[in-house]
């Protein structure tokens, strides 16, 4: 190996070790850059072949190109470098790429190298803005100066000034396409560091521009020829040094030139550069914030550079309608300007009143009214935030077609966070997981960018939602604070307090501050309780209809849910998550419209039957052992319930669980008691729940002569049904005990297997003399109804009534396998009208038209017999 | 050795695992699925459009274990997923002819 090579291998080893111990120069990539270009320079005093080629006067010089040309070479940089002649290539060229740049290889370089003439470069260039911006950082490193003069010479009088137009039109496609593909790193939690918008390609669009239209020759030119003021310079130097430091360590970790700064590396390169947790900031969550302002400012150097100095070729539309706007404000080249300083001196209210027009006009402020708000943003104080005429601007705003747009303006120029105090605490607070890709503030303005949008989405459902919703700015609010809870745990609760406050500052309308609070309050519950708790049990949902109340908020719920996930990052709203997100909203939808149990007048008795039963067993049982018992309870049942005899059931339930303890078979509890001036007796029966459980009381009952009036048939979740029947009196009324002793065997032996209830009845409703046979005044009906319940497959069912009716349908619906969960069972005259809520044994609906055929046909059948 | 594959309601995935890593189950692969059984989706109506809901989501838990243990957790997974009476899902059993753990080359019962 040369020599050149061995020092080459020895310097960049030495400056590898320095930066992975964090002592490495400043400059890393210029010291960098001195290494190789001190390579080459070695090299070609100890090439024989470029001895040669001086010899026979085919003189060439080593240029440096792209980033090797601009001395910003990272760790793992691509090193582009060209030999290029004054003519002719000479055949000897090939061997001298081999002998300079082939070591190079060796060493893991990424070595991107052209042998050409200075016509062929030209050429190139004219044909290829690509190749045009790299060959404009030419630099040169080795050889024969005059052909690198030359070069540039030719570059800038036949390329750089016919195409500097054009050329500023191809950056600023490619600056959407950078958007589009690495996004605004300002802002993203895994930015690019190169490509990303407000990295270190920002500040090569700046220096290729000034290049092309100022005739710059080096970046310092853009301070000495009054394009940046000495202070922007410095700073701009200063945050390019962090990015470049950054992008370095980035480089070092992962071992490879990379330069999108994934999670992985992110807490390695902010313990090398020395940051240090903080009372609830973690040390990457404070580095990541630093790397952001820095990308924040480069990219509004860059935007005022190209707004201020580089016009000509931006290309404005100006609708000629939309120019008039307001006092002290004036638009020009299609973007807001304010007339002078003093005038905001004279009248403050221009600084809202500018964001306003801004969103009116659909336009952007220019970069001088930008520097203007910043500079008066200290006349925002108490009294501003407080009057009247600011809240309602920003309110007005909130309403308006380019909410988003004017929002992001206010957020750039700090004027969000000086309006909104609260704002300023989650604005650039990070979330050091893999699944939020914005800081807070920046999520908060994404729900509402997404919110804005509802009407373009490609979601029919989603449009159809939005355009029911009767004030849509509550939504927009909602969404702007959502998060603003965000300083610590339990950011929901803190955020409806903090935003409580902000509201009343605005003197905000109190029942839409209250749907606004509520949604904020709640804005996590919908995709919780999709994906923890089961969306077939129908106390889940009625529970979710319930807390939040009507239709409308359940809309605006929906909508900030999708948002709050769209904005979050693209895991956040799978298909996966938005099926149950959306079954949950069509289930609660349903339960709020049909109204009987989610009413406010149903949440209003529940809950007074809930403090009515605590008031009754509270010195008894601790709360916790109450809230677990209304757990239990189905909604239905404490709907329908009262609180006394809640007690009553709660105290037999008792009673059957101690027979289960002592394993007594079979394990219920019965019990009848007159009603009072009624004629008819209560029944009440618990036992653990089991298809075929309803039938065989039935049946019991049947045999006995006993026919049911009515029948609420519950089941509490652990699996305890809990019947309750109106019955007509035993035969006997002067010893009705007998009776229900001897029904209470009949259970027992029906239970046990010891009682064939089929057989019995058969016999006792064998045709008898004393019994005539009645013709059925008209034909039964059976209908299968699938609409009305998210839950259940409701059977209805109307028919004569006789002895034993209620057994056949309980025990044909057993034999079909299906699950009764509620019954309502109604009986008039001789009529029945019952409704049977049933599902599979698999928990789910029929659906099946074959199914409901089969059930319809059975039902009917046993209703025809007699 | 076999691999089990079940299919269950999202909000039991805890309840499952927590029995399964009672049992001294090592691993276990979760994966968000969409699917549908015997039922083909459903309409749902919203101010007379409709939207077609294809597909229900579900979870689907792998384990690779030994023979020998595989009745043992099926019956786990049996309960811990189902809801008083109701059951819902499914759970397959498949042979699974080798394991290898790529880190160490390691093969059947220690590769597990």
């Amino acid at each position: 190996m040369t020599s050149a090579f061995e020092e080459l291998k020895e310097s960049k080893q030495h400056l590898t070790v320095l930066l992975s111990d964090g002592g490495a120069p400043h400059n890393f990539q210029e010291t960098y850059t001195e290494i190789i270009d001190q390579y080459f320079r070695t090299s070609l005093q100890e090439s024989e072949t470029a001895h040669a080629l001086f010899k026979a006067k085919t003189p060439f010089a080593l240029i440096a190109v792209g980033g090797y040309g601009r001395k910003e070479l990272c760790l793992y940089s691509d090193v582009d470098i060209q030999i290029v002649f004054g003519s002719k290539i000479p055949s000897s060229a090939k061997q001298l790429a081999e002998e300079i740049f082939f070591p190079l290889w060796n060493l893991g370089l990424d070595l991107g190298y052209g042998i050409r003439s200075i016509k062929d470069s030209i050429a190139l260039s004219r044909n290829d803005f690509e190749v045009l911006t790299s060959v404009m950082d030419a630099r040169f490193v080795g050889g024969y100066s005059p052909v690198y003069l030359s070069l540039v010479e030719t570059l800038q009088k036949k390329v750089v000034t016919k195409k500097a137009v054009a050329m500023g039109r191809w950056l600023e496609d490619q600056y959407k396409v950078r958007i589009h593909t690495f996004g605004d790193a300002s802002h993203l939690l895994e930015p690019n560091l190169k490509e990303g918008v407000g990295t270190l390609r920002d500040y090569h669009y700046v220096l290729w521009l000034a290049r092309a239209f100022f005739n710059l020759r080096i970046p310092r030119d853009l301070e000495y020829m009054g394009i940046l003021s000495h202070n922007e310079y410095k700073t701009l130097g200063d945050h390019l040094a962090l990015i470049w430091l950054v992008r370095n360590h980035l480089h070092q970790l992962s071992g490879r030139k990379n330069d999108r700064m994934a999670f992985e590396y992110q807490e390695a390169i902010a313990k090398r550069l020395g940051f240090k947790d903080q009372r609830d900031l973690l040390a990457v969550e404070n580095f990541l914030s630093g790397v952001h302002a820095s990308m924040a400012s480069i990219k509004s150097l860059y935007q005022s550079f190209v707004t201020s100095h580089i016009s000509r070729w931006r290309r404005v539309k100006i609708d000629a309608h939309k120019k008039d706007t307001v006092e002290g404000l004036h638009l020009s080249q299609g973007e807001l300007n304010i007339n002078s300083a003093p005038t905001i001196f004279s009248n403050p209210f221009l600084l809202i009143q500018v964001f306003e027009e801004c969103s009116r006009l659909g336009c952007h402020l220019s970069v001088e009214a930008k520097r203007l708000i910043r500079e008066f943003l200290f006349l925002v104080d108490d009294f501003f935030r407080k009057s009247e005429r600011m809240t309602q601007s920003f309110v007005n705003i909130m309403r308006m077609e380019n909410t988003f747009e004017t929002l992001d303006q206010m957020y750039e120029t700090g004027f969000l966070e000086v309006f909104i105090p609260e704002f300023g605490n989650i604005i650039n607070r990070v979330q050091f997981d893999a699944y939020h890709i914005f800081p807070v503030g920046r999520h908060a303005l994404e729900t509402v960018r997404h919110l804005k949008r509802l009407s373009k989405e490609k979601d029919l459902l989603l449009i159809d939602i939005f355009s029911d919703l009767s004030t849509p700015e509550t939504l927009f609010l909602a969404g702007l604070f959502h998060d603003i809870g965000k300083i610590g745990k339990d950011h929901a609760r803190k955020g409806v307090a903090i935003t409580r406050n902000i509201l009343k500052r605005f003197g905000y309308d109190k029942k839409r501050a209250e749907d606004i609070l509520f949604l904020i309050g709640h804005h996590l519950f919908l995709v919780e309780t999709a994906t923890r708790r089961d969306l077939s049990d129908e106390k889940v949902v009625i529970q979710c209809a319930r807390t939040i109340g009507n239709v409308e908020r359940l809309k605006m719920l929906y909508l900030l849910t999708w948002a709050d996930s769209k904005a979050t990052g693209p895991g956040a709203w799978s298909e996966w998550a938005a099926n149950l997100v959306q079954e949950l909203f069509f289930k609660s939808l349903h339960v709020l419209i049909k109204g009987e149990l989610a009413t406010p007048r149903a949440s209003h008795k529940v809950s007074k039957t809930h403090s009515e039963v605590r008031e009754l067993i509270g010195a008894h049982m601790d709360d916790s052992d109450i809230e677990n018992l209304f757990e239990a309870m189905s909604p239905r049942y404490l709907m329908e319930t009262g609180p006394h005899d809640i007690v009553r059931h709660h105290a037999l339930v008792g009673q059957l669980k101690e027979q289960l303890k002592n394993s007594q078979v079979p394990a219920f509890v019965f019990e009848a008691r007159e009603e009072p001036g009624q004629g008819c007796w209560e029944v009440i029966f618990l036992a653990k729940d089991r298809s075929g459980l309803f039938s065989d009381i039935t049946g019991v009952m049947a045999l006995h002569h006993i026919n049911i009036l009515s029948a609420h048939i519950y089941t509490w979740r652990e699996g305890t049904a809990v019947d309750i029947f109106r019955v007509t009196g035993p035969l006997d009324p002067i010893q009705p005990d007998e009776t229900w002793k001897r029904i209470k065997k009949d259970l027992k032996n029906a239970f046990t297997g010891k009682l064939s209830l089929d057989y019995r009845l058969s016999q006792k409703a064998a045709p008898c003399i004393l019994s005539p046979q009645k013709k059925p005044s008209r034909p039964p009906k059976v209908m299968v109804n699938n609409e009305s319940s998210d839950f259940f497959t409701l059977i209805e069912i109307f028919a004569d009534d006789h002895l034993g009716l209620l057994y056949r349908i309980a025990h044909t619906l057993f034999k079909l396998k299906l699950d009764i969960r509620i019954a309502k069972i109604a009986t008039k005259a001789d009529q029945i009208a019952d409704v049977f809520y049933v599902r599979d044994l698999e928990g789910q609906k029929l659906e099946d038209a074959k199914q409901i055929e089969v059930i319809t046909q059975s039902l009917l059948h046993q209703l025809n017999q007699r | 050795m076999k691999k089990i594959e079940a299919i269950i309601k999202p909000f039991k995935l805890d309840d499952v695992k927590d029995g399964l890593s009672g049992l001294g189950v090592k691993g276990l692969t979760v994966t968000e699925v969409k699917g549908f059984g015997r039922q083909r989706g459903h309409k749902e109506v919203y101010r007379g459009a409709e939207y077609q809901v294809d597909f229900i989501s579900k979870i689907k838990i792998e384990i690779v274990m030994e023979s020998g243990l595989v009745a043992e957790a099926v019956k786990m997974i049996q309960e811990k997923a189902r809801t008083g009476q109701i059951g819902d899902g499914k759970i397959f059993i498949i042979p699974v002819e080798e394991v290898v753990r790529i880190r160490t080359g390691e093969t059947g019962k220690e590769a597990i």
